[in-house]
């Protein structure tokens, strides 16, 4: 990027229009100028281009300053202005002062403006080309145009096409010669037109989304200029509609440029098509009948005007249906089929509940071909909307009479005669749906049901198996502590009781050594009961956090532990629990079945939550046994909505990693 | 030597204040929570305190913290923490917040009446008590590569002896050594583990300590 864009990026934004009004006089002044010389054919579009180009050019730049497609509009419109007016007057009669130099100006730059054209062209909507490649081939094509311009300064190799009525102002030696090969050099021009031709198809089919619809813009936009050029020229001889007409295009390509979610685009194409045909098979038929039948039956041109009037009476409307599959084809693309669209829900079943709903929203506008698709979910009094197609939907919720208004085409989504939610979807304007789409529709709506139904009952389960850990939480942390003022205190009053007992019978040395014997299995007894309560659910964890837990259980470990756990605040108490158990029974049973030398723990916080790896480097081979320890802890983490990853290759470890969703 | 109870079990501590008593200790004053064990010490000026560490209202480490707020008025109280499980942090904590004169048992260690007598007496006297199960743990603890396995089986046992809080006069009467040889396990032991040398008791019971609870 150069300095001075830089420059008037900071500059006040007046600096900026006194820029886009100053370049939009110079252009305008030009132009008009240039008309009032007088009218040649031959130079009339370029005025037309010049002056709409620059228009829409600096329309575009004005909204969007330094929009690259918007500089090569303005770089297009002032070149062709230039050189119109140049064209203008080197023809005028009787000749103008200057007027060989000022008509040069209007025929040499002629490549370097056809160049630009299609540069303007395959660059669209956004400036950028579509790749090196094709960036080397405008490079490619913009130094061949450079060549011939040059060549048309020097030489006179091109005023013999114009309406030109001056001569070349240059005198080079060498004309005949650069004549020569002038001629096949022109073959260049039709290289060009390809070269933007193929661009153009290739984005269009790249195309997706906004951009899709950015270049429907301009497609519709070329083809009814070459339409009305080529009726203009049939019909009435004349290239003047098609002219008229020219500034079409660029301003078909400014609104696409600055105008993004262009939905409204692909009703305008299919109405134009549906007419476009209606109109062609119309007048066909009146031309076959009258000259055709007019030709044969001796009748009066009444009668037949009659009956051909009758005919396309009858006919008219299966042609329109008939035209407008054709249009809803050749505009809105593949349309899913009634197997698709069901099929696609299916397989939707198994990816993640809030993309479901999502799913069926694309299903449905594929399926219907609707413009918009929003799916409703909660009771019938208050619905929120759970998904949308093209875009989502923002509303703070209604009801479902709410949403039965014209605007929408509404399908209530019941199971068992309760309203779950409802699909609403909107077609373009004038369309409805047809008998197929609406069984269709009936058909996902039923889907569906089944899907909320599904989410629900999932969603369910998960806070069902929440309460349950979190009750069985409870009541471990209960008796753990009942145990600790109850069971055990007892037990540890009756060891101080034995005491004094000992100390007070070592007159009988006998007597003093049952009571010392019995005192060891009480002692015995308190420390298996201690190894339980702390098992059910250990005070540490309670009181001081994941990590002193943690750093508990490697004390006892069997196996050396390396712990690592890296967490600022205290967690969740659900989720301190569930990652404590988890790291036990994972210690136990690198212990017990794994024959480990080292366990490694980590813990530590991510964006998702809090993510726990235990690996081991044992000898691998773990499964889940149903009913196992590991069972236990599965369940545990599945009521906070995490999976258990494991992973334990024979002879190579086992690893367990899971992510615990925390706020 | 004056002495107050603290516990919320009654049964408990009526236990304790009894045996207390039958092994010489005037029992001055009985706490059934953190609160009323604070108060009673200011009033009672004792000796020593022998209390639970998880008490009433919050069934935490409230014992600690009654234990802190005697000693910042009281700093030459002993005190001695019994719980039902001994845990390392807490074993860690007591070393770290208190200037010696600290003690933390099992309540299982009451029921040898003699034992914990001079548990409390060492207290008292202002030097550290670690339950035995507690450096036990520590001392076995399984280790990626263990440091211990340069020290002998003699150095290993004064280490764990050091870990319970003995000083070197204890150590050598309790592995019936002089002093002398004491010093030099000693000695040993810190070079061996490259550990810092340590000019306070229970300075070095913490260093010790730190150094078990290391992976």
């Amino acid at each position: 990027m150069s300095t001075d864009e830089n420059a008037r990026d900071d500059a006040p934004s007046a600096a900026r229009e006194a820029v886009v009004a100053g370049s939009g006089l110079v252009v305008a002044a030009l132009v008009v100028s240039g008309w009032s010389l007088g009218f040649h054919l031959d130079n009339a579009h370029n005025g037309m281009l010049g002056l709409s180009f620059t228009a829409v050019g600096l329309y575009v730049l004005r909204m969007r300053p330094r929009h690259l497609e918007g500089i090569l509009f303005v770089s297009v419109g002032i070149l062709h202005a230039l050189m119109f007016f140049g064209r203008q007057y080197g023809a005028h009669d009787p000749p103008l002062p200057g007027a060989q130099w000022i008509g040069w100006i209007g025929v040499w730059p002629l490549a370097l403006a056809v160049a630009l054209v299609a540069w303007t062209l395959m660059a669209f909507p956004d400036g950028r080309l579509l790749s090196p490649r094709w960036r080397l081939a405008v490079l490619a094509m913009m130094a061949a145009a450079l060549a011939l311009s040059l060549m048309s300064a020097l030489w006179p190799v091109d005023y013999d096409r114009t309406a030109i009525a001056v001569r070349h102002p240059l005198h080079v030696p060498g004309a005949d010669r650069a004549q020569e090969f002038w001629e096949p050099a022109q073959a260049c021009f039709l290289l060009f037109q390809i070269l933007w031709t193929a661009a153009i198809v290739v984005r269009v089919l790249r195309a997706r989304g906004d951009e899709a619809r950015q270049l429907r813009w301009l497609m519709y936009a070329v083809v009814m200029e070459i339409a009305v050029l080529v009726a203009g020229l049939t019909i009435l001889t004349s290239p003047v509609p098609g002219l008229l007409s020219l500034p079409l295009v660029p301003v078909a390509a400014g609104i696409a440029i600055l105008k993004y979610r262009l939905y409204d685009i692909d009703p305008v194409i299919n109405k134009t098509i549906v007419i476009g045909v209606m109109v062609l098979v119309i007048t066909g038929g009146y031309v076959a009948v009258v000259l055709g039948i007019g030709a044969v039956v001796p009748a009066g041109r009444g009668l037949l005007w009659l009956v051909t009037t009758a005919v396309v009476a009858v006919l008219s409307e299966p042609l329109r249906r008939r035209a407008q599959r054709v249009a809803d084809r050749l505009v809105y693309g593949h349309r899913t089929t009634p197997y698709e669209a069901l099929a696609q829900i299916t397989s939707g079943l198994d990816g993640a509940p809030e993309d479901l709903l999502a799913g069926i929203a694309t299903t449905v506008a594929n399926a219907v071909g609707a413009s918009e698709v929003v799916v409703w979910v909660g009771e019938e009094d208050r619905l929120l909307p759970a998904a949308a197609w093209p875009s989502a939907v923002d509303d703070p919720g209604c009801t479902l009479s709410d949403l039965d208004c014209p605007r929408w085409q509404l399908r209530p989504v019941t199971h068992h005669g309760t309203v779950l939610g409802a699909v609403a979807l909107r077609k373009a304007v004038g369309e409805s749906l047809t008998v197929a789409e609406d069984r269709l529709l009936s058909d996902l709506v039923a889907q569906t049901a089944l899907v909320i139904v599904q989410q629900r009952q999932a969603q369910h389960l998960q806070a069902a198996a929440r309460r349950i850990v979190t009750a069985e939480d409870v009541a471990r942390r209960r008796i753990e502590r009942n145990l600790h003022d109850g069971a055990q205190q007892r037990l540890l009053t009756v060891g101080l009781e034995l005491g004094v007992l000992a100390e007070r019978v070592t007159a009988d040395p006998s007597l003093a050594a049952h009571v010392r014997d019995v005192r060891t299995h009480l002692l015995d007894a308190i420390a298996e009961l201690r190894d339980l309560a702390r098992g059910l659910y250990p005070m540490v964890l309670t009181e001081q956090g994941l990590g002193a837990a943690l750093e508990a259980l490697a004390d006892r470990s069997a196996v050396p532990v390396k712990l690592s756990v890296e967490l600022d605040d205290r967690l969740p108490r659900e989720i301190e629990a569930a990652t404590y158990f988890l790291v036990s029974e994972a210690l136990t049973n690198a212990a017990r079945h794994a024959d480990a030398r080292l366990v490694t723990v980590c813990v530590t916080r991510v964006d998702a939550g809090v993510r726990v790896k235990v690996s081991d480097d044992g000898r691998g081979g773990a499964t889940r046994s149903v009913g196992g320890g590991i069972q236990g802890v599965t369940d545990r983490l599945a009521a906070l909505g995490a999976w258990l990853q494991v992973d334990s290759p024979v002879g190579g470890g086992t690893q367990i990693l899971t992510v615990l969703p925390c706020g | 030597m004056r002495v107050i109870v603290a516990d919320d079990s009654v049964l408990f501590r009526e236990g304790l204040a009894r045996i207390l008593a039958e092994v010489g200790f005037e029992v001055v004053a009985q706490a059934s929570n953190a609160t009323s064990l604070v108060d009673l010490a200011k009033q009672h000026a004792p000796d020593v305190v022998v209390t639970d560490l998880r008490m009433p209202p919050g069934f935490a480490d409230e014992g600690i913290e009654a234990a802190s707020a005697i000693r910042s008025i009281a700093p030459h109280v002993g005190l001695m923490l019994l719980s039902q499980y001994v845990e390392v942090h807490h074993a860690l904590r007591l070393m770290n917040d208190f200037d010696g004169g600290v003690g933390y048992l099992l309540k299982d260690r009451v029921s040898d009446l003699g034992a914990f007598a001079v548990d409390v007496r060492r207290v008292a006297a202002g030097e550290v008590v670690i339950d035995p199960e507690l450096v036990t743990r520590l001392v076995g603890r399984r280790r990626e590569q263990d440091p211990l396995a340069t020290l002998s089986d003699r150095e290993r046992e004064v280490l764990a002896l050091m870990a319970q809080g003995l000083t070197n006069t204890g150590l050598s009467e309790e592995l019936f050594v002089s002093s002398k040889t004491v010093e030099g396990y000693v000695r040993n032991i810190f070079m061996k583990l490259d550990l810092p040398p340590a000019d306070r008791d229970h300075r070095r019971v913490l260093a010790v300590l730190r150094f078990l609870r290391q992976q």
